[in-house]
């Protein structure tokens, strides 16, 4: 069978994205999935897609958007789409880029820039894909972005706990009693920070939120611009999961970056830039929020005493406190070894030139 | 196994006289408990007789989505071989009972691409009972339901939509009223005494009992005959084509630019729609651009009006919008279509800012009023309508 051209012929040129008013219009995630009320995952999907434009290859591992949007006619993808196993994001990426990079090399497609992003959720990504991920990141000559979309559990099979669930919070595995109110009691593991500190010669490793689009879709645009194996982790307020009423998804991704909890930024070539209010967080332009304020809206935390609180705001105060680099690098090094740091002279600010909504 | 889909789709297959089968159509996530309480309570209730019986959720709606219907079944037999004979479905066909846990569901059950959407009443056998808890009347609720091809009694247990969370159960009481009502509609299988005594073991509050009774008394009960109810809807139904007859590799087509997915529309999932006044509008495309259902679409004067067919009532365009009432959540119950209200609007301004006000129940023109306000002597009600009239009551 021949292989099809695809629908459109626009030549890669992401540039980015200004402001609101800059959006591309064109849809390429649409209507009719069967995603919840106030899924803040499908809006990652629609921006994502938004950003990368037409000449795009998706890959989904297992997780709700695989499920929710692909079962038998469900499909809103505009874009090829194709299933991967829960933990293969990773490999599927570097396959896909590989095999694309065959095919252009023998003739047999046209040589062309086609991106390939695999998705997976924090379950797919953070847990079972992690090795793959981190292999794939590692492999340089390959052009490949892997998003993980973390909705904190394991939202599709109906919240089970997973490396990205918050502390203290209640999942189908980590139900509150009368005997003991928390039964999770580990902190979430810091993904994009592992990925940034590991990965050397991945040029591009970002944490982003969909309640900040434009930022977000920035993200994605310069990851795939800068090319080679890079990651994109995405926060998503997930209302089936963290109990609140649907409408709430982007105030509650606000309030996760506002108080702290979720950090915004991109690591390009070695070089860490905060982005949108975590910048001004850390710059001390802006007051962090207390996360009682976060916690409070949230079904999952509903159990929370006191003393949770404190200690949830607590950890929080460490990351931006004694953390190398806030909400980013969470070791540090001696006083008398202040003069090994070294700053990068050369990096400027490049979000001065994207306002962000 | 065609034989059964074709006397599925007729309605043929007789339900045995030896049990009963009751469905709860619910809203996925929300009333998930509510509606596994039900199922349990009937069959709890029946065993206190010396029937028999069992709860269980459909498998094919797991994951369950917020806001997605969804069905639970009870199935109360007079023994054990009766009851197994009635069970051994994926999902009965027929059933002698729907209870409608949410109005807004009577407008049509679309669960997955594969069902389309479905008439409420597409598995009550004839003669069978369609339940709905609403504040509306009878005749209210059947003006939205499609019209029925087999007669049935339509009854409506008082009160709102019960939702709450995965974690949580919101108790007032809606599963008693429920069991009071089946208790009045169907006495060979659910007695009054029997729910009574069941919710005296699981509850200290005596009000529950109470609450069974009122299910029983204020149930006001409806007969439709066929014919009866709306043609409004529109069907939802496609060729599915079998894994034998897709594409090498079971490919499914991809949407072409500019299309929505025709097959799942997902509107069922709606409890509460977003109305727009396009004069307060500034264009800031906050509702476009947070939608996670994609069903803003720009108008060449820069508005962002909404497809109903795609929107499934999140409310966030209405959280995230800057302006005070210029996107307002209304209960989904008053209307009748999925029409485009901005080529309303474009046409007719007055027209359609009389119909936003009686909608969203706040004023139209804020500027106005304010100005009126700022002319009228102190005192003076400066809103002509009834602003407090909006809402759900």
């Amino acid at each position: 069978m021949a292989i099809e051209p695809l629908a459109s012929t626009t030549p890669q040129d992401l540039p980015q994205i200004k402001g609101v008013k800059d959006v591309p219009y064109d849809e390429l995630f649409v209507s009719g999935h069967r995603t919840c009320q106030g899924c803040e995952s499908a809006l990652v999907m629609r921006h994502m897609v938004k950003a990368s434009g037409p000449r795009t290859i998706v890959l989904g591992s297992t997780g709700c958007m695989y499920v929710a949007n692909t079962t038998y006619y469900t499909t809103p993808w505009v874009v090829p789409w194709m299933h991967t196993q829960l933990g293969a994001s990773g490999a599927a990426a570097l396959g896909t880029a590989a095999g694309l990079k065959v095919l252009m090399r023998k003739g047999k497609l046209k040589d062309e820039k086609i991106n390939v992003i695999a998705f997976c959720g924090d379950g797919g990504g953070a847990d079972m894909g992690l090795g793959a991920i981190s292999a794939t990141l590692t492999h340089k000559d390959y052009d490949c972005l892997v998003l993980l979309y973390d909705n904190e559990s394991y939202a599709n099979t109906d919240i089970q706990l997973s490396s990205q669930t918050p502390y203290g919070a209640v999942t189908t595995f980590s139900p509150t009693g009368s005997e003991k109110r928390l039964m999770h009691t580990r902190w979430k593991k810091n993904m994009p920070g592992m990925m940034a500190t590991g990965h050397p010669e991945s040029r591009y490793i970002a944490a982003g939120c969909a309640a900040y689009a434009v930022d977000l879709m920035n993200k994605i645009r310069r990851a795939l611009e800068l090319g080679g194996p890079t990651f994109v982790h995405t926060l998503d307020p997930c209302p089936k999961g963290w109990d609140y009423h649907p409408q709430y998804s982007q105030e509650l991704g606000h309030l996760a970056v506002e108080t702290g909890i979720w950090t915004l930024y991109e690591v390009i070539d070695g070089v860490c830039n905060l982005t949108g209010p975590t910048r001004q967080i850390a710059e001390g332009r802006k007051k962090r929020k207390p996360v009682y304020e976060y916690l409070k809206r949230q079904g999952r935390f509903s159990h929370f005493a006191d003393e949770d609180v404190e200690h949830f705001q607590a950890t929080v105060d460490k990351m931006w406190e004694e953390w190398l680099i806030p909400g980013v690098i969470p070791f540090t090094i001696p006083q008398k070894d202040a003069g090994l740091l070294r700053i990068d002279k050369r990096a400027k600010p490049l979000h001065a030139e994207a306002k962000t909504a | 196994m065609k034989d059964l889909v074709e006397k599925k789709a007729a309605n043929e297959v007789e339900t045995e006289e030896g049990s009963i089968t009751i469905e709860i159509v619910y809203r996925g996530i929300f009333q998930k408990t509510l509606a596994q309480r039900i199922a349990r309570s009937i069959v709890l209730a029946a065993r206190k007789r010396g029937h028999t019986g069992t709860a269980f959720g459909r498998y094919g709606d797991s994951p369950e989505r917020n806001g997605v219907p969804a069905k639970y079944f009870a199935v109360v037999a007079i023994n054990e071989l009766e009851l197994e004979s009635s069970m051994a479905k994926y999902e009965p066909a027929v059933v002698d009972v729907s209870i409608v846990v949410d109005d807004t569901l009577v407008k049509g059950v679309e669960s997955w691409a594969w069902y389309g959407r479905q008439p409420i009443w597409k598995p009550v056998r004839s003669d069978g009972f369609v339940v709905v808890t609403s504040e509306k009347t009878p005749d209210e609720v059947l003006a939205q339901t499609d019209a029925a091809e087999r007669p049935y009694t339509l009854a409506v247990v008082p009160g709102l939509a019960s939702f709450a969370g995965l974690w949580v159960f919101k108790d007032d009481h809606t599963d008693y009223r429920v069991l009071g009502a089946l208790a009045r509609l169907v006495p060979d299988w659910v007695r009054l005494e029997d729910v009574q005594a069941l919710i005296r073991e699981q509850t200290k509050e005596g009000s529950a009992a109470d609450s069974a009774q009122h299910g029983f008394d204020a149930t006001v009960v409806r007969a439709v005959a066929p014919g009866e109810g709306t043609s409004g809807h529109e069907v939802l139904q496609f060729d599915k084509p079998g894994w034998t007859t897709m594409r090498p590799g079971i490919i499914v087509d991809a949407r072409k630019p500019g299309e929505r997915n025709p097959y799942y529309k997902k509107y069922g999932a709606r409890t509460l729609r977003p109305v727009v006044n396009f004069d307060t509008c500034i264009k800031c495309t906050m509702c476009w651009l947070d939608c996670p259902d994609e069903c803003f679409e720009v108008t060449a004067e820069g508005h962002y009006e909404v497809v109903y067919e795609a929107c499934i009532g999140c409310g966030i365009c209405a959280a995230v919008c800057p302006v005070k009432d210029c996107i307002v959540m209304v209960d989904e119950m008053k209307f009748t279509d999925n029409k485009d209200t901005w080529a309303l609007w474009k046409s007719d301004h007055d027209a359609y800012n009389r119909w936003f006000e009686e909608m969203a129940g706040v004023p139209a023109d804020p500027k106005g009023v304010a100005a009126r306000a700022a002319d009228a002597p102190v005192g003076t009600p400066t809103v002509s309508h009834d602003a407090a009239s909006g809402g759900d009551d």
